[in-house]
C-alpha cells in the first residue's frame, strides 16, 4: 500500500465535505447533507482504525503513530456522532448542508494536525481546523451576540494562531528546519529556545483556552448557537491536546522550564475555571468555563513531563471531550439556561438519566471514563511529584460537582415545562452512543489504556 | 462467581425496575423485594459455606486494567461477609419497608437495588479501583433517594451529602495513587504489612483518614449526618446509618490498618480524642434534640464513635467489638428508624412532644421502640452491649490516654440518659392527641422487625455468633499493629 492510501480518512473527509455542500439538491430535504457527512466521517474512522500505524511519508511531513492513530480515529467518530445528531436536528433556523462541510473540513483539519511532523504542515492544519470554527460559531447569521462571540473568537484566534507562526519562526531560525525530527535534535538554545517555545505553547494555550488565555470562551460559546459549541469545544481541543503533547514531547528536553509554565497554567485554569463556573446560569458559559477547568486538567497531565503524562493528557481529554459534547447536544435540544433543564426528569426521563451518567463522569464519579481519565493524570502527575497541583485538582474536582448538580437538580427536582421537543431518532442514537461510550470507555478502559500507554 | 451474583443481581433488578412503565409501581416492588431475597439467600449460602478458620474466600481475580495493576479482585474474609450480610438482610428489609411507595415507585426500586449494588460491592473488592468504584456508586442513588423522597429540605441535605462525601473521597484518591506509586500494584490484599516508610504511611494515612472519617462520621466531619438523615426516606435512613457509614470504618479496618499499622499506631491518640468527643457530643446533641429522627441521627455520631475509639485502640478486644458495634448499630438503628418512620406515617409527625402514650395506643409498635432502645442504650444481654463493652476494654487495654476512654466511657452513661429520656416521654404516660387516633402495626411492618429482634437477641446472648467470624482476622491485624 503506497503512502497515498494511509490519507484515505482524510480523503474520505474531504469528498465528504464537498458532498455535503451540493447533496440537498440532489435529496431535497434538510439534514441529508449532515448524514451523508457523518457516513462519510464514521467511514473515516473505520479506515483510520484499519490503516492502523504508519511510518512517516512524504518527506517526514506526515506520521501515522500511536497517538495518531488513536485521536485520529476518536476525533472521526466524535464528528460522525455530531453529525448524526445534525442529521436529527438540523441548525435552525440556519440550514445545516454548510455546517456538515464546515465539521468534516474541521475533522480532517484536526486529524492532519495530530499526524502532522513539521511546523509548516501543522500550522496550515490548524488553520484548516480552525477557520470552520469561526464560521460555526457565527452561523447564526442575523443573530448580534453571536456575530460579536464569533468576531471575538476570530480575533483572538488569528492573534494567536499569528503568536504560535512567530515562535514557529525561531524554531525554524534555531533548527535550520521546520521537521520535528530535526527541532528536537537541535542543540538547547538557550533563552532563545525558551522564548520560542513560550510563543508557541501561549499560541497553543489560547485556542486551548486556557488560563489567562481563556477570556474569549465564555463570550464566544454563549453567543453561539449550543449545537455549534457542541462541535467546537470538543473536537478540536482533543486535536490541540495531541499535538501540545507532541510539542511538549520535542520542546522539553531543550525547554526544562516548559513543564513548569504548563503547571502555572493549570493552576490557573482549575482555579479560574471551575470557580468561574459556579454562579452561571447559562449551559454554554457554565461548559465553557469547566471547558477551561478540564483544560488545566489536561496541563496537569503535560506538566508532568513524562511517557505517564502525555498519555493521561490525551486520555483525559477524550474523556472529557465525549460526554462535554453530549451535554451540549443536550442544550440544543433544551434551551440553553440552566433553567431549560428543569422538569427533564418529568419530560424526558431518559435524556434525564443520559445527563446524569454525563455529568458524573464530567465529576470524576466511576464507572464513568471520566474518573479513570483523573486517575491515569493524578497518578502521572504524582508521579512527577505533583502533589500540591494534583490537591488543588481534587478539591476543585469537589467545587465542580457543585455546579454540574445545579443542572441536575434542575433535571430532577425542579419542575418545568411539560412539551418536550419532538422525537427524533438521529438526534436520540447520537447522545445515546456517546453516553454509552462515556459509560463503556470506563468499565472497559483497558483497550484505550493500552493504546496510549504503548504509545509514549 | 457466588461474589460477583452477589453484587451484581441487583444491578438487573434496578436495571429492570428503572426501565418498567412508571405505573407498574406494585410490580417493581415484588421485583426488588424478590432480588434483594434472593441476594440474601445467596449471602447465607456464602456464609454456611465460609470457613472461619481460613483468611480471604471465594476469590475471584480477573485483569481490568493491567497496565496499571488493576483487576476485577473480589474476595470476603470474617468481617467483609458479617458487613455483607448486613448489607444484604438491611436491603431486603428497606425494600419491603418503602411497599406502600406510591411516589414513582419504578424510579425508587430501582434506586434501593442500585445502592445495593454499590454497599455490597464495597464490602467484597481487594482492588483499590474497585473499591472506589462501588464507594462512589452508593452516593449517586442515596443522592436521588434523600433529593427525590427525601422531606422538605431534601435538595439541600442531598447535595450537602454527596459534596461532603465527594470531598472525603477525592483525597482518598490520592492516597490510593500514591500507595499505588509506591507499591507497583492497586491489589488492596497485596499491599497488607508491607513495612512502606513511616513518613509516607503517616500521608496517606491522612488522605484515607479524610476519606473514611466524613463516612463514618467523625467529628467534627459529621454535619451532613443530621440533615441527610432527617431528610432521607425511612429506608434510606435505614440503609445511610446501617450500612454506609460502615463502610467508612470498614474502611480503616480493611485499608488502613493492615497496609498502614506504623500510622495507624501513630494516628491512634488523634482518633480515639476524636471517637471520644464524637461519643460524648453526639450523646449531648441526642439529648437536646426534640425531633425523634434527628435523635437516632444524633446517637449514630455517638455510636460510630464507640467503634472509632475501639479500631484506634489497636487491639483484639477493641477491633472485635468495633464490628459488634458496626453490626449492632446496623441493625438496632434500623429498627429505629423504621419504627420512628412507622409511627410518622401514622401521625406525621415526629416531634417527642406531640409523641406519646405509644405503649397504651399501640403496644406493638411501643414496645418494640422501647426493645430498640434499650438495645441501643447497651443493655446487657442485647446486642449494643457486646460492642460498646469490648470497645472500652479494648482502649482501656490499650496505649491511649485513659482520660480519653473515662471520657468516652461517660457516653454510655449519657445513651442512656437520653434514651431513657425519650422512652419515657414517647412510650410511656397516656397517648397524646396525635397518638391516639393511630392504629398498631400492620403484620407487614413487624415482619420486618422480627429479624432485626432476633439478630440483636442472638448477638446479645450467644456474642460467638458474631466474634466467630471476626476474631480471626482480627487477630491478624493485631499482629501487624504489633509488628509495626
Amino acid at each position: 500500500m503506497s503512502a497515498l492510501a494511509w490519507f484515505i480518512p482524510e480523503y474520505l473527509l474531504l469528498a465528504g465535505a464537498f458532498f455535503a455542500l451540493f447533496a440537498e439538491l440532489i435529496v431535497r430535504r434538510e439534514g441529508v447533507a449532515a448524514a451523508a457527512g457523518a457516513l462519510f466521517a464514521s467511514l473515516a474512522a473505520l479506515s483510520a482504525l484499519a490503516i492502523g500505524v504508519r511510518p512517516a511519508a512524504f518527506g517526514g511531513v506526515l506520521e501515522l503513530d500511536q497517538v495518531s492513530v488513536t485521536v485520529r480515529v476518536v476525533l472521526a467518530t466524535l464528528s460522525a456522532v455530531y453529525l448524526l445528531w445534525l442529521a436529527g436536528r438540523g441548525m435552525a433556523p440556519e440550514r445545516s448542508r454548510e455546517a456538515a462541510a464546515f465539521v468534516l473540513l474541521a475533522t480532517l483539519g484536526g486529524m492532519l494536525m495530530v499526524a502532522a511532523r513539521d511546523l509548516m504542515v501543522l500550522f496550515v492544519s490548524i488553520e484548516l481546523a480552525t477557520m470552520p470554527a469561526y464560521l460555526l460559531m457565527g452561523y447564526r447569521r442575523d443573530d448580534e451576540h453571536t456575530l460579536e462571540g464569533a468576531l471575538k473568537y476570530f480575533l483572538l484566534s488569528m492573534t494567536t494562531s499569528l503568536v504560535m507562526l512567530y515562535g514557529f519562526s525561531f524554531l525554524f531560525g534555531i533548527a535550520g528546519s521546520t521537521s520535528f525530527a530535526a527541532i528536537a535534535e537541535a542543540p538547547g538554545a538557550g533563552l532563545l529556545g525558551a522564548f520560542s517555545a513560550v510563543f508557541v505553547f501561549v499560541g497553543l494555550l489560547a485556542k486551548m483556552s486556557a488560563a489567562p488565555f481563556h477570556y474569549w470562551a465564555p463570550d464566544a460559546y454563549a453567543g453561539a448557537s449550543p449545537a455549534s459549541v457542541a462541535f467546537v469545544s470538543t473536537v478540536p481541543k482533543l486535536a490541540g491536546a495531541a499535538v501540545m503533547v507532541r510539542l511538549a514531547v520535542i520542546l522539553v528536553p531543550g525547554v526544562p522550564a516548559l513543564p513548569t509554565v504548563f503547571a502555572v497554567a493549570s493552576l490557573a485554569s482549575m482555579l479560574l475555571g471551575n470557580l468561574a463556573a459556579f454562579p452561571q446560569s447559562d449551559v454554554r458559559r457554565l461548559m465553557a468555563y469547566s471547558g477551561v477547568a478540564h483544560t488545566g486538567y489536561m496541563l496537569l497531565a503535560l506538566s508532568a513531563g513524562s511517557a505517564a503524562g502525555n498519555a493521561a493528557a490525551i486520555y483525559y481529554t477524550i474523556a472529557y471531550a465525549a460526554p462535554s459534547m453530549a451535554i451540549m447536544l443536550l442544550a440544543a435540544e433544551e434551551g440553553t439556561a440552566v433553567d431549560d433543564f428543569a422538569g427533564l426528569a418529568a419530560r424526558r426521563p431518559a435524556a434525564a438519566w443520559t445527563s446524569v451518567v454525563l455529568l458524573l463522569s464530567l465529576v470524576g464519579v466511576p464507572p464513568m471514563v471520566g474518573m479513570f481519565g483523573k486517575l491515569v493524570l493524578f497518578t502521572a502527575a504524582l508521579d512527577a511529584g505533583r502533589l500540591a497541583l494534583v490537591l488543588v485538582a481534587v478539591a476543585m474536582s469537589v467545587v465542580s460537582a457543585g455546579y454540574y448538580f445545579r443542572v441536575l437538580r434542575a433535571a430532577f427536582f425542579v419542575g418545568g415545562r411539560a412539551e418536550r421537543v419532538p422525537r427524533v431518532l438521529p438526534a436520540a442514537v447520537a447522545v445515546a452512543l456517546l453516553t454509552a461510550a462515556t459509560l463503556a470507555l470506563g468499565v472497559f478502559t483497558g483497550p484505550l489504556v493500552r493504546w496510549l500507554t504503548a504509545a509514549f | 462467581m457466588l461474589l460477583t451474583a452477589i453484587i451484581f443481581l441487583p444491578l438487573v433488578g434496578a436495571i429492570v425496575t428503572a426501565l418498567m412503565p412508571k405505573d407498574r409501581g406494585s410490580v417493581a416492588r415484588w421485583i426488588a423485594a424478590g432480588v434483594t431475597a434472593a441476594d440474601l439467600a445467596l449471602v447465607v449460602f456464602l456464609a454456611l459455606r465460609f470457613d472461619v478458620a481460613q483468611g480471604m474466600q471465594f476469590a475471584e481475580k480477573i485483569a481490568w486494567v493491567p497496565q496499571f495493576g488493576i483487576s476485577y479482585h473480589l474476595g470476603v474474609d470474617g468481617i467483609s461477609i458479617t458487613m455483607l450480610f448486613l448489607s444484604a438482610l438491611l436491603s431486603l428489609i428497606a425494600v419491603v419497608a418503602s411497599w406502600k411507595m406510591e411516589t414513582k415507585p419504578t424510579a425508587y426500586f430501582a434506586m434501593l437495588l442500585l445502592l445495593e449494588v454499590g454497599m455490597n460491592g464495597v464490602f467484597v473488592a481487594l482492588d483499590f479501583v474497585l473499591f472506589y468504584v462501588f464507594w462512589e456508586l452508593v452516593l449517586v442513588p442515596m443522592y436521588f433517594l434523600i433529593g427525590t423522597w427525601g422531606g422538605p429540605r431534601r435538595e439541600y441535605a442531598s447535595i450537602k451529602f454527596f459534596l461532603y462525601t465527594l470531598f472525603g473521597s477525592v483525597f482518598m484518591l490520592v492516597g490510593i495513587i500514591a500507595l499505588y506509586l509506591q507499591t507497583g500494584t492497586f491489589d488492596i490484599s497485596a499491599m497488607a504489612d508491607l513495612g512502606l516508610p513511616a513518613t509516607f504511611q503517616w500521608w496517606v494515612f491522612a488522605a484515607f483518614f479524610l476519606g473514611f472519617a466524613v463516612k463514618v462520621p467523625v467529628f467534627p466531619l459529621h454535619t451532613w449526618l443530621p440533615d441527610a438523615h432527617v431528610e432521607a426516606p425511612t429506608a434510606a435512613s435505614v440503609l445511610l446509618a446501617g450500612i454506609m457509614l460502615k463502610m467508612g470504618t470498614y474502611g480503616f479496618i480493611r485499608i488502613a490498618l493492615p497496609i498502614l499499622p506504623n500510622a495507624a499506631n501513630q494516628w491512634a491518640p488523634f482518633i480515639t480524642a476524636l471517637a471520644a468527643i464524637s461519643i460524648v457530643y453526639g450523646a449531648a446533641l441526642a439529648f437536646a434534640q426534640t425531633d425523634l429522627k434527628k435523635l437516632v441521627a444524633y446517637s449514630s455520631v455517638s455510636h460510630m464513635g464507640f467503634v472509632m475509639l475501639g479500631i484506634a485502640s489497636g487491639t483484639a478486644e477493641g477491633l472485635n467489638g468495633a464490628v459488634a458495634v458496626m453490626f449492632s448499630h446496623g441493625v438496632v438503628t434500623g429498627m429505629l428508624f423504621l419504627i420512628v418512620g412507622m409511627v410518622y406515617e401514622r401521625t406525621h409527625t415526629r416531634m417527642i412532644q406531640d409523641v406519646s402514650g405509644l405503649s397504651n395506643q399501640v403496644p406493638v409498635a411501643g414496645g418494640l421502640l422501647a426493645f430498640a432502645s434499650f438495645a441501643s442504650l447497651g443493655l446487657p444481654g442485647l446486642s449494643g452491649f457486646v460492642g460498646e463493652f469490648l470497645t472500652l476494654l479494648g482502649a482501656w487495654k490499650s496505649s491511649v490516654p485513659a482520660a480519653w476512654v473515662v471520657i468516652a466511657a461517660i457516653g454510655v452513661l449519657l445513651a442512656a440518659a437520653y434514651t431513657l429520656s425519650m422512652v419515657q416521654r414517647v412510650i410511656l404516660g397516656a397517648p397524646s392527641e396525635a397518638v391516639s387516633k393511630i392504629s398498631d402495626l400492620t403484620v407487614r411492618e413487624v415482619a420486618v422487625l422480627v429479624p432485626l429482634v432476633v439478630l440483636t437477641l442472638t448477638v446479645g446472648l450467644y456474642w460467638n455468633s458474631l466474634l466467630r467470624f471476626t476474631d480471626p482476622v482480627v487477630t491478624r491485624i493485631v499482629a501487624m499493629l504489633a509488628g509495626a
